[in-house]
């Protein structure tokens, strides 16, 4: 238990720390912002007008409408289409100039040939060399399907007795929500409670990689205590610290109304999830020679370590597939959603998360005992990685 | 109390240790002395348990380093070469940092303190932080350090490195002090100060042990030698005529002073004629540790 007196040190002098406390002002600050751009977003999905994230079709093309009896006018999309009534022979001038990308012509008295049961013939003229063509040729295609819809219905609903029509039984039944809106909601809220455990690398990488920078490495080997102790230690203080952190923002979010359903066992799930998460960042900081290599070394592998995180989370929306519960998010997730999880669902990602914590410290310890890790030469990877084989046996004593 | 046995290490090609065999007797004050890259500070990080052998081992009060090192490492102070302290400590924390890491009792850590930072003159500086330090501060709070868990055995590496004289006189003072009640091993490049405090000094070369002895023994074994330190008005001096006198075993010419060591006085008269009116002064030297030194490295 000796790992135990590093961890105490390196919570007290962390969270004692001025940097410490201007970086979880500044997190803090950094989650207010992203429930409100969060509540924002939703609010605006929610609403009326929804989010479009295509670019607007406001107007996109502009037709010229010959319709004397305003039989096609008034059903065109004037949100797409830029509509004129203009007279026939100068729409046909406007065409050839480029001026509008079609013409429409309604026949004279349209209602009264269709009641007589005769076939009536709308024109359409369209510049061909224009690209936005296809457009008006949609919008009018739908356009003439509804109207001839409308029509036959309206006919149809002639034949009938006025007291033998009957309104349909329509029943709307709204239960839950929206399905991408469910989605959006429970993988933000996922993304925001996982967020933190990415946050504290940089404290890892100071912890391990800065002994190397400011040479005391040395005094510290030089301790009554075996090269485990210090890597536990020093990792468990961090652990500890993303508890804490993980509990403020799961209880600010509480606080702020969001919806975490069993949020103890939300936060056990993120915290285990920490554990692999700080082992892998502490292989990069004992490997790495200085920081601006454990940085970089830290981006690559943050990036593939929240792409394992978040991808099997979206496949299981989409296919449920039982392999997506590799990923803890995945869980979560599941969790938000209400479904019965039985002690089975955890087999995987708990199995995923024990392995991965395990190779990562047993490595990073492996590297922290090897002196040229500490003092240099560092051999190169291939070398390490020969070693940890056995290709070529190195001892680590 | 320390026994090193057939250590060798490499660092990748460089083969810092060769063999290396030593023994540092209880409250002895052995000092090594060598050359840059002679593998002094090599040597003591194995004993501290920082480095690992690739052969060989040590043997700390019946304790191997290989397997023992826990227990090794909390019989040893080490101060290394660069006082190289946590900056956000104040001085009292860094020290009740280590204090629990080498398992002081809390009844006793506070009086350790306070005796330590009386010892290096720090009282008024307990509460102040290492980054405010002067390199000569830092390496006395350093040396408290080393000493927090009162420790067997004292390793220096380069104590005095890099400090003004005075605070290089009272760093020596802290060791002398420590001097017989502790096992001291003393690293260092300065020759007066191996001469000074040393029981025993062990020449290191090319990461073997090339001499060891008192200082005294070592400067007797080349006794035999006489030193003369001539200064000259001008170099128009023949160095090989004086050179093919049977007595003379080195001539040095450096600038206008002229060194020649001989074996024995007969020749001096022969000297001094060859040289004729060009000479200002002369000068007749005993050998020092730097003359063993040098004399040891050849």
């Amino acid at each position: 238990m000796r790992f135990l007196k590093i961890t105490k040190w390196e919570l007290k002098n962390t969270l004692s720390s001025k940097k410490f406390i201007t970086i979880i002002i500044l997190q803090f600050g950094l989650l207010i912002l992203m429930m409100s751009f969060f509540n924002m977003f939703i609010g605006s999905i929610e609403s009326e007008d929804g989010i479009s994230l295509s670019p607007s079709l406001s107007k996109f093309a502009s037709i010229d409408v010959s319709d004397n009896n305003s039989f096609i006018i008034t059903n065109l999309n004037k949100e797409v289409l830029d509509i004129r009534l203009v007279d026939y022979n100068n729409s046909l001038k406007r065409l050839r100039d480029g001026k509008t990308t079609a013409i429409i012509v309604s026949p004279e008295n349209p209602r009264e040939k269709i009641e007589s049961f005769q076939t009536i013939n709308i024109d359409l003229y369209i510049n061909s060399e224009d690209p936005k063509q296809s457009v008006v040729l949609n919008e009018v295609n739908s356009t003439l399907e509804a109207l001839s819809t409308s029509i036959s219905d309206e006919w149809i609903n002639s034949l009938i007795p006025p007291e033998k029509i009957v309104d349909p039984e329509v029943k709307e039944e709204k239960k839950g929500e929206f399905l991408p809106l469910q989605i959006i909601k429970k993988m933000m809220i996922a993304i925001l409670l996982f967020l933190p455990l990415f946050l504290f690398g940089n404290m890892v990488v100071d912890s391990i990689v800065g002994e190397k920078e400011r040479k005391t490495g040395e005094i510290i080997i030089a301790m009554p205590l075996s090269h485990s102790d210090i890597i536990m230690g020093k990792n468990l203080a961090i652990i500890l610290i993303i508890a804490l952190q993980t509990a403020i923002w799961i209880i600010t979010l509480l606080i702020a109304g969001f919806n975490i359903k069993n949020p103890q066992l939300v936060y056990l799930i993120v915290l285990l999830t920490s554990v692999p998460i700080i082992g892998i960042t502490s292989v990069i900081a004992t490997y790495s020679k200085n920081y601006k290599e454990a940085e970089i070394g830290l981006s690559l592998v943050y990036i593939i370590m929240v792409g394992f995180l978040i991808i099997p989370a979206l496949a299981y929306i989409s296919t449920r597939s039982l392999s997506s519960n590799i990923s803890p998010m995945t869980l979560v997730m599941r969790i938000f959603s209400g479904e019965a999880i039985s002690g089975v669902d955890f087999i995987i990602p708990i199995f995923s998360i024990l392995m991965v914590s395990l190779i990562s410290f047993w490595t990073s310890i492996k590297l922290f005992k090897r002196d040229d890790m500490v003092f240099g030469p560092r051999p190169n990877l291939i070398r390490i990685i020969m070693d940890f084989l056995g290709i070529k046996k190195r001892e680590f004593k | 109390m320390i026994k090193i046995s057939s250590l060798s290490k490499y660092f990748g090609k460089i083969h810092a240790l060769d063999n290396l065999d030593l023994e540092i007797n209880k409250g002895e004050l052995l000092g090594i002395i060598g050359p840059n890259g002679a593998g002094k500070t090599t040597a003591i990080r194995i004993i501290c348990g920082i480095l690992k052998p690739d052969s060989g081992d040590v043997v700390v009060n019946g304790y191997s380093v290989l397997k023992d090192p826990i227990m090794v490492k909390s019989m040893i102070g080490y101060l290394p070469e660069e006082p190289n302290l946590y900056e956000r400590f104040k001085a009292r924390d860094l020290l009740r940092y280590f204090g629990e890491l080498y398992g002081v009792p809390k009844d006793n850590l506070n009086n350790r303190i306070n005796e330590l930072l009386e010892l290096v003159g720090m009282e008024n500086r307990a509460e102040h932080r290492i980054n405010t330090f002067s390199k000569g501060l830092r390496q006395r709070i350093a040396i408290a350090r080393a000493l927090i868990h009162d420790p067997q055995i004292i390793i220096f590496d380069e104590p005095t490195m890099g400090l003004d004289p005075a605070t290089s006189l009272a760093i020596r003072g802290f060791i002398e002090n420590l001097k017989g009640e502790k096992t001291i091993v003393l690293c260092t490049h300065y020759m007066d100060e191996a001469d000074t405090l040393c029981d025993r000094v062990a020449i290191l070369n090319g990461g073997k042990v090339r001499d060891m002895g008192t200082p005294e023994y070592l400067k007797a074994k080349i006794h035999g030698d006489i030193i003369l330190e001539i200064k000259i008005q001008n170099q128009n001096i023949d160095t090989e005529k004086i050179h093919s006198l049977s007595s003379v075993e080195s001539v040095n010419l450096n600038g206008k002073n002229l060194s020649i060591s001989l074996s024995s006085k007969q020749e001096i008269s022969d000297i001094l004629r060859l040289i004729g009116n060009n000479m200002i002064s002369i000068n007749t030297k005993e050998p020092s540790l730097e003359d063993v030194f040098i004399h040891s490295i050849k």
